[in-house]
């Protein structure tokens, strides 16, 4: 995860200057409060959206790297979640992982096809769709791998006891039946207001290249 | 005139935040309630970071990095009596921080059952781990099979089976208590700045640090935003229409952040920001500081080898 964070900062360096400090803080505490935005779910039940993959498209995938791992620091060091000793998988699988594979799949997915189409609904749906469940299925293999790299003296696992051909499904059942649907309703609804609303920041200009015009001087005054 | 004395008094207590009860709670509710308890929890979090007690008196970066050292060396620890002990510590530590115990456990143990227990369950059955049985439960018969696993003859929770789980139990319950009292021990400013003190680059310091005022904002948004709902629909709308709005609410918090990244950052250049970070250090080491590092490495370095077999207990 090391490498990633470093190479991702040095990208970001180089592309955003000094418009990097807000832009990336303020993505960080989006991504970190879109979880508080719950939907309902038939049966009388709740969920929320995980927002990387929406993130990636809009920012562009090394801004989602920055601000995503931001979030979840924050949320492992401040609120009290936890897995510390986890944050370098857990940002491998939602701040690196979810966020490129849906960039890929959406510009790939999305082709030429104008800002406004249809096509790039369906994009985004896909790549949020696909990004949670191999998300998902990432985490299944780190957890499946556990058995096999960390076991004791007796030859117990030390960690996570499951192997992969339980750890793998289990993560993946839930998300591509469940969670994965969700996030892929959600993604596109927010793509479509994008749509209707402010096309300008579906021009892949809104986060990494947007400083590439050079910055224009105050005006003295 | 004089102050009157209940308007000098400061109470360093955390404050209650309550939600109202009772009715249905539909997503609107809970999302409400979401935030409230977030605001609820920082706050409280705050009032003990500003309390006189032991830890709230160390160097921050001393703080970090003995807690990652405990952190890490619980990790490797799979003794449940070693685990006990520590965890016991760290309750006493929590306690000398004026920390009141029943908050600290329910913190820590709130998540647990969410994330650990659905983990760690399963593993006191004999279908995950043999064993000499405790309780046998069922009796399916031989070469049933459930997706990919085939079932034993008989379901029965085994004594390796509990042995496990508790251990892994206690063990996350253990780092996270360890974290929670570092969080709720240390101001948030100061905590991101002792990440410099394990080589955080300036640049992911600063973000960290605006990052966390900024999320406050964007809950008071989230928050207005569904109390505007609530208070403005007298009736249940369709699961259609209630997911096209939570759409359109985060399109439009995204559009408002980065229309706000674009103000915030104006406002810093006219302020002389030039893209170069600089922070101001402002800790300061001291003796018992060292002393406190030289404990917690010892102690951690003991986990290690106790963990490993080097040192019998």
């Amino acid at each position: 995860m090391l490498p990633i964070w470093a190479y991702a900062g040095y990208k970001l360096n180089r592309e955003l200057k000094s418009k990097q400090v807000p832009l990336l803080a303020l993505a960080a505490a989006f991504s970190f409060v879109i979880m508080m935005f719950n939907a309902p779910i038939p049966g009388g039940s709740t969920g929320h959206a995980v927002g990387a993959a929406i993130i990636a498209i809009v920012l562009g995938p090394w801004a989602a790297v920055v601000s995503i791992s931001v979030a979840l620091i924050i949320q492992a060091f401040v609120f009290g979640d936890g897995g510390i000793t986890a944050i370098g998988a857990n940002c491998f699988n939602m701040a690196v992982v979810m966020p490129f594979v849906a960039y890929i799949l959406y510009k790939v997915i999305s082709g030429k096809s104008p800002i406004g189409s249809v096509r790039r609904l369906a994009a985004v749906a896909i790549a949020a769709y696909v990004s949670l469940s191999v998300a998902a299925g990432f985490t299944g293999f780190e957890f499946g791998l556990q058995p096999y790299l960390h076991t004791d003296a007796n030859g117990n696992p030390m960690y996570m006891p499951y192997g992969f051909e339980v750890a793998v499904p289990a993560m993946l059942i839930e998300h591509v039946f469940g969670f994965s649907i969700l996030e892929a309703i959600i993604s596109m609804l927010i793509f479509a207001y994008l749509q209707r609303t402010d096309q300008s920041l579906l021009m892949g200009t809104s986060g990494l290249k947007v400083n590439k015009e050079p910055q224009k001087a105050a005006p003295a005054v | 005139m004089t102050i009157p004395a209940w308007m000098s008094k400061v109470d360093s207590a955390p404050c209650e935040y309550r939600v109202a009860r009772g009715g249905r709670k539909n997503f609107v509710r809970k999302s409400i309630d979401g935030v409230v308890r977030f605001f609820g929890e920082s706050m409280a979090s705050e009032s003990y970071a500003n309390r006189p007690g032991l830890l709230q008196g160390l160097d921050p970066r001393i703080k970090l990095v003995s807690i990652l050292a405990i952190v890490i060396s619980v990790s490797l620890t799979r003794d449940i009596k070693v685990l006990a002990v520590v965890y016991a510590l760290v309750l006493l530590f929590a306690l000398l921080s004026r920390i009141g115990p029943l908050f600290f456990i329910k913190r820590v143990w709130l998540f647990i059952p969410l994330f650990t227990g659905v983990i760690a369950f399963p593993i006191i059955f004999n279908i995950f781990t043999p064993g000499d049985s405790l309780v046998v439960l069922a009796a399916p018969g031989p070469g049933v099979r459930l997706g990919p696993l085939a079932l034993p003859d008989t379901i029965s929770i085994t004594g390796q089976g509990v042995m496990t789980a508790s251990v892994f139990t206690l063990r996350v319950a253990t780092s996270v208590s360890a974290v929670v009292l570092l969080f709720l021990t240390t101001r948030q400013d100061m905590l991101f700045k002792s990440f410099r003190a394990i080589g955080m680059p300036k640049v992911y310091v600063l973000v960290m640090d605006m990052c966390y005022r900024y999320i406050f904002i964007f809950m008071e948004v989230i928050r207005d935003l569904y109390t505007a709902k609530k208070s403005r629909t007298i009736r249940n709308q369709s699961l259609a229409d209630d997911w096209k709005w939570v759409g359109s609410r985060i399109g439009y918090t995204l559009v408002k952040t980065l229309d706000m990244s674009e103000k915030v950052h104006r406002a810093m250049m006219s302020r002389g920001f030039t893209g170069d970070v600089k922070l101001m250090n402002d800790f300061q080491a001291r003796k018992r500081d060292y002393v406190a590092l030289s404990a917690t490495l010892a102690f951690s370095l003991a986990l290690v080898l106790i963990s490993q077999n080097i040192i019998k207990v």
